[in-house]
């Protein structure tokens, strides 16, 4: 664990990394911090649902649930049994990105997790009974998520709204219809090209010996062959020449708004502007859209969201109204702060605060062993280098108001703006 | 498997009897503060469900001394988020800190809690949004499910409204009534303050004396919650969604309080039953039957009482078959309790999850505040270990046919009650409510 004398701007030092690339093209990056007695154990897979097609969306997501149904020497049912049988514990997300498999665990683990985790992408069973039970769980998982959650179903037409053409434009759960359509052979394929070895990276954090570890990966993944890398969906996306709007309608006592627009790829600079701008619009008490839509506004909650991704970001804003609430009345007060950014520069003092509370986000998140390893692989899988992971702090400092000003103009113009409204009387 | 070394603690009692207890800790260069208030939604008055919350919530918009944005500018322009959760127990306030703002920040808290402004125009503004806020809640199935679970499991108890509160309450809550229950239940001998971090320990206690020294409150307003009694039928509530596609199931049946010396069995069997991917009813409902996403099964334990509470949802056509699943599976392990196989899993699973549970400075400020607010022992971090070694097939199997081996059981859907009636109704006496009443 990192002492208290920890410079701020680096929050780690990213020369204490060890990384290495196998013949196969596996990326490893190892990170000892001896403090605590727990290591976190991350497998990226540069795949998600922009690298799927119409008709078996939701592919990357399903596939994620087959992978802890059994392998060659571990069978079904043993994987969860063997980890949480030494102490761990493991779980798995898909974005629209990315697949990445964690495994937070007591130290003396590490052989067995490098045994499971190796054996599973060298030689996963696929076979139709556990297709069609993960299936039936994926579907419960979109009615939980989007078919009964007003937030669900609004997102879902975002997404669908701001983007014609790329593949953003579908849920990472896929289409219910779709879920329904993929077959064993989609599965097996997908195993093939999205799970070679140089479409992966291994993190691992926390207390290991770096050097034994690296050897011990290699051991494991060094004999797996090289594959031919994953054939890319194209991602072009035209112009947006207007405002876009969608109403849904949902048996709710209260309507909602979700306004959002088409930002930069993580790679941009502006990312990091865009960063500062939601912290000053929507984080914090003392945020512009807080003070305005609630303090003042009467809104139930106001909250706004950047997620960076390898291709263009959503920038959202999302409010919850009370009954009877107007939710054009709620975009107007939304586009009005957001001019307010693109036209007139942010005090010191607005930017300091925007800085300070990304900086304690930060730290936090950076705080685990398992934060860590998750800062290291999405710096490296949006951004192309892990060593970014130490860097955003001092970016983050070097950003002025002419920045947020321009990120603001440049990405956040009423004119192409995507509008999302719940319209509790429409399912009357 | 290494265990888990505690930072040591400092403690020191104030002369108005406020506790203070102090970590330090190397890490990451914020502090993490807390102050534990025992005021929480159980105190709140008959009729009067959310009042603990609207107190936390009103005295967080301002003290007399920095109005509402003045608060929110001070608290934030160290990278701080101030919040007071509260639950049935307790109001907790919570931020994190740099280290060298550790004094100023306290200030604030000590202000917060000593002398909020619990304006008038804030609390009627803060009462609508709570009601409004409500009424989005009252579209979400989970939440609803939640809500009845606490209604009908714990009936008349304190324990038995949600620390949100009702609308119907909410709406006829006055500024007074926030006003005195602040005076009455924030007091400084009720009330803990907690800091972790890489501090300095004398100066940090030095800082605390001299922020919240000055809160004094008047005698009185030693109120303890009576213990929950044990619910002795079975019945069935349907909470009516006609539009939904997915069932929300919660069973309750009688639990433990979090201090009881069963507590350690407890989580052994709630683990072995329904923590993590390889538990009895994740294996029957999600693994072997593609049921549902996720179930849980747990003791969910507060200070004077619990309940043991499975929690899952599927599709609206199968949710009689996830109940009579989840209830076989139930009476199995109350019969025959855990296997050794199990016992020695579930062991080395929860104490690997220990220290990855108290990685940070804000895990361990929480733990502490567990700590104190449950009146558990000084070994609750260092000997939880040693208790789970202690735990034996034979106590988790008393426990359970204690707790879900008797009549006591209740059983809420959430979905279509047209559709769920048929499929639940011989499991008990069936009540169909509408959302609202549960809001």
């Amino acid at each position: 664990m990192r002492g208290p004398e920890l410079d701020p701007e680096a929050p780690f030092d990213p020369g204490a990394v060890h990384a290495v690339s196998l013949s196969n093209g596996l990326r490893l990056r190892v990170l000892a911090e001896r403090g605590w007695p727990t290591v976190s154990y991350q497998t990226f897979f540069q795949v998600g649902s922009r690298d799927e097609r119409p008709g078996i969306t939701g592919i990357s997501h399903l596939f994620e649930h087959m992978m802890f149904n059994g392998a060659a020497r571990y069978g079904p049912k043993e994987f969860d049994r063997v980890l949480e049988g030494r102490g761990g514990h493991s779980n798995a997300f898909t974005s629209t990105d990315l697949t990445v498999y964690h495994d937070d665990f007591a130290a003396d683990a590490l052989e067995v997790v490098a045994d499971l985790e190796s054996d599973r992408m060298e030689s996963l069973r696929i076979d139709d009974a556990v297709l069609e039970q993960e299936r039936a769980v994926v579907k419960e998982e979109r009615r939980l998520r989007t078919d009964d959650s007003a937030f669900g179903l609004m997102e879902e037409q975002l997404e669908a709204l701001v983007f014609l053409a790329h593949p953003y434009r579908w849920p990472v759960v896929g289409w219910m219809a779709d879920i329904e359509r993929i077959t064993r052979a989609d599965c097996e394929a997908f195993f093939r090209s999205a799970y070679a070895p140089s479409n992966a990276a291994v993190y691992l954090v926390g207390d290991v010996d770096p050097d034994r570890a690296l050897q011990l990966l290699e051991r494991r993944y060094g004999h797996l062959p090289a594959r031919p890398p994953l054939a890319r969906t194209p991602g072009d996306e035209p112009e947006q020449r207007g405002p876009r709007q969608a109403i849904i309608g949902f048996p709710a006592e209260a309507p909602a708004i979700l306004v959002g627009w088409r930002g930069p790829a993580a790679r941009s600079p502006d990312s990091l502007a865009l960063d500062l701008v939601q912290a000053c619009l929507a984080i914090g008490e003392a945020s512009r859209l807080r003070r305005r839509m609630i303090h003042g506004g009467g809104a139930v909650s106001v909250n706004a969201s950047w997620g960076w991704r390898i291709d263009p970001g959503v920038f959202m804003v999302f409010a919850e109204l009370p009954p009877g609430g107007r939710a054009d009345r709620a975009e107007r007060m939304i586009l009005e702060e957001v001019a307010r950014l693109a036209d007139r520069p942010v005090a010191g003092a607005e930017l300091r605060r925007a800085r300070a509370l990304l900086r304690s986000a930060l730290l936090h998140e950076l705080g685990t062993h398992h934060g860590l390893a998750q800062a290291l692989g999405q710096a490296e899988a949006l951004l192309g280098d892990w060593r970014e992971a130490a860097r955003a702090l001092g970016r983050y400092e070097a950003l002025g108001p002419a920045d947020l000003r321009r990120a603001a103009r440049a990405w956040l113009d009423p004119a192409r703006r995507s509008t999302v409204i719940l319209d509790p009387r429409e399912a009357r | 498997m290494s265990g888990v070394v505690q930072p040591p603690l400092v403690r020191e009692r104030l002369p108005s009897g406020l506790e203070v207890v102090v970590a330090r800790r190397a890490g990451i260069p914020l502090a993490a503060i807390r102050l534990l208030l025992r005021a929480g939604s159980a105190l709140d008055p008959p009729g009067r469900a959310g009042l603990a919350s609207l107190v936390a919530l009103s005295a967080r918009r301002g003290t007399r001394r920095l109005p509402g944005e003045r608060l929110d500018a001070a608290v934030e322009a160290t990278g701080g988020e101030l919040g007071i959760g509260v639950d049935e127990d307790a109001a907790v306030a919570g931020l994190s800190v740099p280290v060298g703002e550790l004094g100023r920040s306290l200030g604030l808290v000590a202000d917060v809690a000593a002398t909020p402004g619990l304006a008038p125009a804030e609390v009627a503004r803060l009462r609508r949004r709570e009601v409004a806020g409500l009424a989005h809640d009252a579209s979400e199935p989970g939440v609803l499910a939640d809500r009845a679970l606490l209604r009908f499991g714990y009936g008349d108890h304190p324990y038995g409204h949600p620390s949100e509160g009702l609308a119907r309450d909410l709406r006829r809550t006055t500024r007074a009534e926030v006003v005195a229950f602040h005076a009455l239940r924030w007091r400084p001998s009720r009330a803990t303050v907690v800091l972790v971090g890489p501090i300095d320990v004398p100066a940090a206690l030095a800082l605390v004396r001299r922020r919240f020294g000055g809160w004094r409150a008047a005698p009185g307003g030693d109120l303890e919650v009576a213990p929950v009694s044990r619910p002795r039928d079975r019945r069935v509530v349907i909470v009516d969604r006609p539009e939904q596609g997915q069932a929300q199931i919660r069973l309750g049946f009688p639990g433990l309080p979090r201090a009881s010396a069963e507590h350690a069995a407890g989580v052994v069997a709630g683990a072995v039953l329904g923590g993590g991917f390889t538990s009895r009813l994740m294996e029957a409902i999600r693994v072997d039957r593609g049921l549902s996403y996720g179930v849980r099964g747990r003791f969910a334990s507060a200070r004077a009482g619990g309940l043991f509470v499975v929690s899952s949802f599927t599709k609206v056509e199968s949710a009689g078959e996830l109940v009579r699943v989840a209830l076989a599976e139930l009476a199995r392990f109350a019969d025959e309790g855990p296997t050794a196989e199990e016992l020695d899993r579930m062991r080395a699973y929860l104490g690997g999850l220990h220290p990855l549970s108290l990685e940070t400075h804000e895990a361990w400020a929480e733990k502490l505040v567990e700590v104190e607010l449950y009146g558990l022992g000084p070994d609750e971090v260092t000997g939880f270990r040693e208790r789970l070694a202690a735990v034996d097939a034979a106590a988790c199997r008393a426990l359970s046919a204690r707790s879900f081996g008797g009549e006591g059981r209740l059983v809420v859907a959430v979905g279509p009650a047209r559709r769920l009636a048929p499929q639940l109704e011989h499991l008990g006496p069936v009540t169909v409510v509408a959302p609202g009443a549960v809001m």
